[in-house]
């Protein structure tokens, strides 16, 4: 119960400073918005290409604006020196990580909520809950990766460089499932629950990998 | 027993030496103040006496638990000020309390108190950016006590508070074991029952590695 309490407390931290300070989402929202836009004018889209060509711009647009949101969550904390008074706290470094995970998700959630409209409008992908679930369960992996990387590259000077470099690897079963559950609801594939599935067992996979290497991580 | 046991604590930063074979006993309800000047290795000493690192070498234990591996255990019990007050610009000084309240386990109904025994009632609802150095200073004191530690480390709890400094800190330090670091002679004699001089790493003493100045 103290775990769950102190994740939500960290949680409710992070989105609360966030609200206050409106730092990160106005900036993620523009820049998944210019993305697009870019694509939109980068690439000759038809309905016979969207479908080809869509899920390869969200999942990239995702993942760049992943690489900001789960940087800043640690990366503030160092600046304000505020991390070592958390882990000297005695709480379970697994419950800060699964706190500040939730806090850095749930921001990405929210440019999704711009994300998925604007993919829609320049390229003609449906809106459908279907889409948002794989998007949503996409995020749930990437956030435990991606902060797992960030707290530990936070102490160093080129953490901008080495985020990118350690997680992105990772990423790359997210990105395959998730775009190939895209690619179906395009009406460009036919195994859309398998896709799901592979999605949940990336979760579960590394969520438990992550929880288990954050007390190494925040600790040591 | 007693309530800090070091033994030969050393610490390299790369090649250099912060600390070397430092050996320190600190009774239960003991100030011991240390001083010296910057860079002869006082942070290092505290945020090792913290948990906040561990020593490359040597033996610590606090409260009778290992500092290597009852380090959660241990935190539970000390309360720590370190060089950077490492507050929540966008959290009021209350919500400051209030969420370390939450990491500790400890009733928020203590937020209060605290803020009123470091004189911060006024400004509780005021973002901790917003607050001068020296309310932060008090904010961070604040929550390094708010556990009620057995134990508390303050590394030069004095920087930038005004002239009620010392008043304050004794405040704060009563009924507990406390190590803290400052540069001021006067407040090291005044809070502290003894001093501890560090130099370049080491306890200045002739002939000991421990030097302890009554």
């Amino acid at each position: 119960m103290r775990s769950i309490a102190v994740a939500l407390a960290v949680a409710r931290k992070d989105l609360v400073s966030e609200w206050r300070s409106r730092e990160l989402v106005p900036a993620l929202a523009q820049f998944v918005v210019l993305a697009l836009v870019i694509a939109n004018f980068g690439f000759q889209i038809d309905s016979r290409s969207a479908p080809a060509i869509a899920p390869g711009v969200l999942w990239l647009a995702l993942v760049f604006a992943g690489l900001l949101a789960f940087g800043r969550a640690f990366a503030a904390e160092k600046e304000q020196a505020s991390l070592e008074q958390v882990i000297l706290t005695s709480a379970p470094p697994a419950a800060i990580f699964a706190g500040k995970a939730l806090a850095a998700a749930a921001l990405l959630v929210l440019c999704e909520a711009v994300l998925l409209p604007a993919l829609a409008l320049f390229f003609g992908t449906p809106l459908s809950i279907a889409l948002a679930a794989a998007v949503f369960l996409a995020t749930i992996g990437m956030a435990a990766l991606g902060c797992m990387f960030a707290a530990m590259v936070a102490q160093l000077r080129a953490r901008e460089v080495m985020l990118p470099l350690l997680t992105l690897p990772l990423w790359i079963p997210f990105i395959v499932a998730g775009g190939q559950a895209v690619q179906v609801m395009m009406g460009g594939g036919n195994s859309y629950g398998q896709a799901l599935w592979l999605l949940i067992d990336f979760d579960i996979l590394f969520v438990v990998l992550t929880s288990l290497a954050a007390r190494f991580v925040l600790d040591e | 027993m007693s309530a800090i046991l070091a033994a030969g604590i050393t610490h390299w930063f790369g090649s250099e030496p912060a600390l070397e074979g430092v050996d320190l006993v600190v009774e239960r309800g003991d100030h011991v103040a240390v001083l010296g000047d910057n860079g002869a290795g006082k942070t290092t000493l505290l945020r090792i006496l913290a948990t906040a690192m561990q020593p490359s070498a040597g033996g610590l234990e606090i409260m009778g638990l290992n500092a290597r591996r009852e380090k959660r255990r241990l935190r539970a019990r000390i309360g720590y000020l370190s060089h950077a007050p490492g507050l929540y610009p966008a959290l009021t000084a209350a919500e400051n309390l209030a969420f370390f309240c939450d990491l500790r386990g400890v009733d928020r109904a203590r937020v209060p108190e605290a803020l009123e025994l470091m004189g911060l009632t006024q400004v509780a609802r005021r973002r901790a950016a917003e607050l001068s150095r020296g309310l932060q200073q008090r904010l961070a004191i604040a929550r390094a006590t708010i556990h009620d530690p057995l134990l508390l480390i303050l590394d030069e709890p004095d920087a930038s508070l005004d002239a009620e400094a010392p008043e304050l800190l004794s405040r704060v330090m009563q009924k507990r074991t406390v190590v803290f670091a400052t540069h001021d002679q006067a407040l090291a004699a005044r809070l502290g029952h003894r001093t501890v001089q560090l130099r370049k790493g080491h306890v200045m003493g002739a002939g000991s590695r421990l030097h302890v100045v009554h």
